[in-house]
């Protein structure tokens, strides 16, 4: 067996009193297409807070390429090639585009290049996204559409193996979702990472990876095929919902 | 542009070097004041302007570089005085940054600020013990003269740094970290050791005024050296002139220590007025001090060019 690009095992995060995530075991190999799901406060968040070293978690394993990464620093993470997107984006608002994807090329992005030829340089990141129009524009002063897709780009400028994304279809139009999803199938295809995606929108999600797993309360509910998942009578009594049900059938 | 500041640093050097052959004892004094507010204040900028963590602890580096020179200055030579302020202020802002860093915001102002009353009073504590005194009367001390060039060179080696740093990873790492130091740790940068290291250095240049400093007033105490009147006075002139620019800090530290000096003979009360007012509205409607309003200027020249 080869070594998962990501291994998480029996990862539990508590604030205070509260158990945000507890128990998780996830294995992404590597070019795996990987979609979380799970209704509002179910620790998906807080969980790849845990994968990306944003979080220590109070007990669990992460082994990043083989590599035992529990309790590093966020950085070294970005380092070890895990990258990450947040559910509002964060882009260095004071920036230009081009910029704020410069600084992952310089940090984690730096010693990985040999890794990640296709993320060469700053043009081929920004045509990758088909944001190189708007290179020289303020980060802060671009479509809320173009700041998801800035997000990824920094992400992706610090040359990863791991791509984890959080929310990157919320709040877009039905057309931009669907590009938004042929994106996340690109990451995974041309730039042949591992990729981790959560979504709201779950139809979109379901369409578009591999697997999924299901988080409720913080534990794992289900893990599986989606067309598997998605008629798992817990998952619909948990999340899903007769709509949704039916929106699949 | 890299030439046209070096060109800047350089001509305002020269000029700098000459003023004690042309001004009176006065105005040599007043600018060596305001070679002081260029140190403290470029050096400020170059840590708590890049990141946003606003530091109120300048009286403390400033006061334990003074110290190091009182109790230095007869037996080492001069060079050593100095810098031994520069390495004890800045190992004392890598201890204290590496446990009050994680802070943000107003924790961090206050918690520097109490740094430096608690340096003062450790210090004050310390002399009464050890020495039997508080204050300590500094003879045999160099020159004015030297001590002015001393200033100048610490001057010039805060901006010349402050121009390194911009250009330089490290600079980039800072202003990552005062963007959004979050985003900035999980694209590789190992935030805690940057904010350290770049509090420490901009640390090294207040304890270098402060070593040169002590020796032109002859008469050192705790409370003129940890005077927090150093730091507001610091962070004010860099959050004025620009607290995210090069030469903003520069230019408002040569008009607020003119200032400082004219109206406090004149008008005392009125020129603590005329500060507060303007630091609130720097804070309110400037928050790129008056160096932003040059660049927006300038940007909208090149818009109506276009």
């Amino acid at each position: 067996m080869t070594t998962p690009a990501l291994a998480a095992r029996g990862i539990v995060v508590r604030f205070g009193g509260l158990t945000a995530v507890d128990g998780v075991d996830l294995e992404i190999e590597d070019r795996a297409l990987v979609g979380i799901i799970g209704p509002n406060g179910a620790g998906k968040t807080t969980f790849f807070n845990a994968l990306s070293g944003l979080v220590t978690p109070a007990s669990g394993r992460l082994f990043v390429g083989g590599v035992d990464l529990t309790r590093k620093p966020a950085h070294v993470f970005a380092r070890a090639g895990v990258a990450r997107t947040f559910q509002t984006p964060r882009v260095f608002a004071d920036m230009t585009v081009e910029e704020s994807v410069r600084f992952g090329l310089e940090f984690a992005g730096r010693r990985r290049r040999a890794e990640r030829a296709a993320l060469a340089d700053v043009p081929a990141i920004l045509d990758f996204l088909g944001l190189a129009d708007c290179a020289s524009l303020a980060a802060g002063a671009v479509t809320p559409a173009r700041q998801r897709l800035l997000e990824i780009g920094m992400a992706l400028a610090t040359r990863p193996r791991i791509l984890l994304l959080d929310e990157v279809a919320a709040g877009l139009t039905q057309t931009e979702v669907r590009s938004m999803a042929r994106l996340v199938r690109r990451c995974r295809d041309e730039l042949r990472l591992s990729v981790v995606w959560i979504e709201h929108a779950v139809a979109v999600l379901l369409d578009a990876v591999e697997r999924v797993l299901v988080l409720h309360q913080g534990r794992a509910l289900a893990e599986g095929a989606p067309a598997v998942v998605a008629r798992n009578p817990e998952v619909v009594e948990a999340y899903l919902g007769d709509g949704a049900a039916e929106a699949r059938s | 542009m890299p030439g046209r500041a070096l060109g800047a640093v350089a001509g305002g050097a020269l000029v700098a070097a000459a003023l004690p052959w042309l001004l009176d004892d006065f105005l040599v004094s007043l600018a060596l004041s305001c070679l002081m507010y260029i140190a403290l204040a470029t050096s400020w900028a170059m840590f708590s302007g890049a990141t946003r963590y606003v530091s109120l602890g300048t009286s403390a580096f400033f006061g334990l570089g003074a110290y190091v020179s009182a109790w230095t200055v007869k037996a080492a030579p001069w060079p050593v005085v100095i810098v031994g302020g520069a390495l004890v202020a800045a190992a004392f802002a890598g201890l204290a940054g590496l446990a009050i860093l994680h802070l943000r915001g107003t924790y961090f102002a206050v918690l520097t600020f109490g740094m430096s009353e608690l340096t003062r009073h450790a210090v004050t504590y310390g002399e009464k013990q050890y020495a039997g005194t508080v204050g300590r009367v500094l003879t045999a001390v160099p020159s004015n003269l030297t001590v002015y060039f001393t200033v100048l060179v610490i001057a010039i080696a805060a901006v010349g740094v402050a121009v390194a740093v911009r250009g330089s990873r490290f600079g980039l790492a800072l202003i990552g970290i005062g963007a959004d130091e979050q985003r900035a740790q999980t694209l590789g940068v190992p935030t805690r050791w940057v904010k350290v290291a770049g509090f420490a250095l901009s640390a090294a240049f207040a304890g270098a005024a402060g070593a040169a400093m002590a020796v032109r007033w002859t008469y050192i105490d705790p409370m003129a050296v940890f005077n927090p009147f150093i730091g507001l006075q610091t962070v004010l002139i860099a959050i004025v002139g620009g607290p995210l620019s090069l030469t903003g800090p520069v230019v408002a530290a040569l008009v607020f220590s003119l200032l400082a000096e004219f109206l406090r003979l004149q008008f005392p009360y009125a020129y603590l007025i005329a500060l507060g007012l303007l630091l609130i509205v720097a804070v309110l409607y400037l928050p790129y001090g008056l160096a932003g309003l040059w660049r927006d200027r300038a940007r909208d020249e090149r818009a109506a060019a276009r």
